[in-house]
């Protein structure tokens, strides 16, 4: 099934392109919007980017296969990343990934399978993360797009629960 | 110019150049996997640092820089007088310094990490830039104990193949495929030290464009390691059992500029030579790959005779003995010869004089049907497939005598008595009215070298040699003349074009006895308008341009 942008999201996309002195660097934010709109990025939705960006599928592929923050995969509706890196492995993330592991039923997302780490009702997606900068408040885990500081197990039942009422 | 200080040497090298260009001209090298000079310089091999001096106000003194520079990307330019080094150079750089040495080391070391040093199995080994490295400049061993990478092998395209174990990511092949073909079907997947070379691919693997364009041959040239491989010449055979000649192109009249890979038993790889003004440093498959007609186990050995209605072997003296005897039963005016753009400027030549000889007026030149042409951002390949058309031509056309193409041709041989044909190509399809004319002559001669739809209509069937097997020139379309060089002999008791024309033209009482080729040069470069250098000599690897 091709893919478009959406009606909503196309005057966003042309007012993204002229930002930029050629259209290539807009690449970034463009397939930000795309997975935004359509969840993960599919090879309908490179094809469609290559072809709004003028700049071949390859291109983009190198681009989406890059970031870790872009999915190839679907993922669940909250994506939770728990940060990995010393200072907030010193501080026990592990404790904390284990207790989302069990709480969750999943196992961590691998690179390549992310439905490892995705719950059968697709509500949430468990995966490791390298540093997220907030190291001063270690352990730290994010959610979609907002952070969460000095975790303990408790502190991760009530975003979970203040998640499952949104 | 700039004035610069290599190592010890004083130079004067042109602005703009970068180290490793200045080193190569005074016959230092310089180390380098990414940077090729026909692409652009992404400077991420890190392969070819050298050291740069500068000048330190503190100490008073020129000072090796803090960093070491990337070769590539460091150009020299000519400097203010008051930023002159030592008063009076540009540019001071050391390419063997002991921090030098160490940091190619060190970079070889890293780019070792995951390399599989499979040698021994790997159709690389010998023109291998990676083992040449590390045997100059390497450490010898390594301190990686880890496990290694191992992406899988991946099949790119109808003539590509990607061993992505001995991958280095220099992204020649990507930058290729981007600036020279326009076509960008190659890119890196992943990140770090993962990172692979592909085609796009859905998800689960199964490619969505291949590499398949008419340059992705070069890809595999250009490639440092033995990472890109052609699927053609894969386990053919070990480069150094091979030898080589520089010649040029038979497959278009481009004629680009080639070096060929021969063993006693055949052709086994042509590959791109630089030329400045012709093919760069490329060339494109279908140049690459049609010279297998050469060793084809159906090339004509012996001259054939039609004896009842089919063509069987005979020997030389009967077919030539046969001609003459048609030849001198048959008056000029119902006789042609028909040179052809498959041939060498030579034995056009000599075709010349045949027609002079025997004093016939239909001379024509039988070419190969036109085929597509293909424009890249920095390549075209003609759709004129024969490499000499032009030199054809300005070999036949001597004096008044107008040389017949195309529809005129076949025109002007319709009804003959006699003709002598000379094709050269295995891929000459004939259409109906060619077909009939040349049925209904009377005594076809032709020469060849595999039977082709022509020569199944022949009388006389004479086996001759291809571009490979013999010496000459060809001019190509935009007017350069070039040498082709014999690698290989012809098979059987074929033999070089121009000598079967000789001999005839001997035989018919002519006045010519040449030795080698280079003679028929030498009187082309003296009767022929505007090849007055055109010598063997002056021609040498990098060909000259006629005057016109």
């Amino acid at each position: 099934m091709a893919f478009e942008f959406s009606e909503e999201n196309r005057p966003k996309l042309e007012n993204l392109i002229k930002c930029y002195p050629v259209k290539e660097a807009a690449m970034l934010p463009t397939l930000h919007l795309a997975q935004q709109q359509n969840g993960y990025i599919t090879e309908e939705v490179m094809d469609c980017v290559a072809e709004v960006l003028e700049v071949s599928v390859m291109k983009v592929k190198d681009v989406v296969t890059f970031y870790p923050m872009f999915f190839e995969e679907p993922v669940g509706k909250y994506v939770i990343r728990v940060c990995h890196t010393l200072p907030c492995a010193l501080r026990d993330c592990k404790k904390v990934l284990e207790y989302l592991k069990e709480k969750l039923g999943v196992d961590v997302a691998a690179e390549k399978d992310l439905s490892k780490g995705t719950t059968t009702d697709g509500r949430f997606t468990l995966m490791k993360s390298e540093c997220l900068a907030s190291c001063d408040v270690a352990p730290v885990v994010m959610v979609n797009d907002d952070l969460y500081k000095n975790l303990t197990p408790e502190k991760v039942d009530e975003i979970l629960n203040s998640l499952e009422e949104m | 110019m700039a004035f610069i200080k290599l190592n010890d040497l004083e130079l004067e090298v042109e602005d703009g150049m970068n180290i490793i260009q200045v080193a190569q001209q005074v016959g230092i090298e310089v180390p380098h996997y990414c940077f090729h000079s026909g692409l652009s310089r992404p400077a991420n091999c890190r392969m070819c640092l050298v050291e740069p001096h500068e000048f330190f106000p503190p100490a008073g003194k020129i000072v090796p820089a803090r960093q070491l520079a990337t070769g590539c990307t460091t150009t020299v330019r000519t400097a203010p007088e008051d930023r002159k080094l030592d008063g009076k150079y540009d540019f001071i750089v050391r390419t063997d310094s002991p921090r030098v040495k160490q940091a190619r080391e060190n970079i070889l070391e890293f780019l070792l990490i995951h390399h599989p040093l499979d040698c021994p199995v790997c159709d690389q080994a010998g023109e291998c830039k990676l083992q040449d490295f590390s045997f100059n400049h390497g450490r010898g061993t390594s301190r990686y104990i880890e496990v290694k990478n191992i992406p899988p092998k991946k099949d790119l395209g109808p003539e590509v193949l990607l061993y992505s174990t001995r991958c280095i990511v220099c992204t020649r092949c990507i930058r290729f495929c981007d600036e020279v073909t326009g076509t960008g079907e190659l890119g890196i997947v992943h990140r770090g030290s993962k990172n692979e070379i592909d085609i796009p691919r859905k998800h689960d693997g199964t490619p969505t464009q291949l590499l398949d364009n008419k340059l992705s041959g070069n890809v595999v040239d250009i490639c440092p390691v033995g990472a890109l491989k052609s699927k053609d010449f894969l386990f053919k055979s070990r480069p150094w059992f091979m030898k080589t000649v520089n010649t040029v192109c038979a497959g278009c009249s481009v004629g680009c500029n080639i070096t060929l890979d021969f063993k006693d038993d055949g052709v086994y790889r042509l590959k791109p030579r630089y030329h400045e003004h012709i093919n760069q440093h490329w060339m494109c498959d279908d140049g690459r790959l049609g010279y297998h007609y050469v060793n084809s186990e159906d090339r004509l050995q012996t001259p054939m005779k039609r004896v009842d209605g089919s063509l069987v072997p005979t020997s030389w003296a009967d077919a030539f003995g046969m001609i003459l005897e048609k030849l001198s039963a048959v008056d000029s005016e119902s006789m042609a010869i028909v040179g052809s753009s498959q041939i060498t400027n030579e034995e056009n030549y000599l075709l010349r004089k045949l027609a002079d000889q025997l004093d016939v007026g239909t001379v024509g030149i039988f070419g190969r049907n036109l085929g597509d042409e293909y424009v890249y951002p920095k390549f075209t390949i003609e759709a004129d497939k024969n490499p000499n058309t032009r030199g054809a031509k300005d070999m036949l056309c001597q004096g008044e005598n107008e040389v017949l193409e195309g529809e005129p041709l076949w025109t002007g041989l319709s009804g003959k008595e006699f003709v002598y044909l000379v094709n050269g190509t295995p891929e000459r399809p004939i259409d109906e009215t060619e077909c009939d004319v040349l049925e209904k002559i009377g005594f076809l001669v032709v020469q060849d070298v595999l039977l082709s739809e022509v020569s199944e209509l022949a009388d006389i069937v004479l086996p001759g040699a291809t571009f490979a097997e013999k010496d000459g020139c060809f001019t190509n379309s935009q007017g350069w003349v070039q040498r082709i060089r014999k690698s290989i002999s012809a098979p059987g008791q074929a033999q070089p074009d121009w000598e079967i024309i000789q001999q005839l033209v001997k035989k018919l009482g002519g006045d010519i006895d040449y030795n080698f080729v280079g003679e028929i040069a030498l009187e082309i470069a003296e009767k022929v308008a505007g090849y007055k250098d055109a010598n063997h000599q002056q021609i040498g690897d990098q060909g000259i341009l006629i005057s016109t």
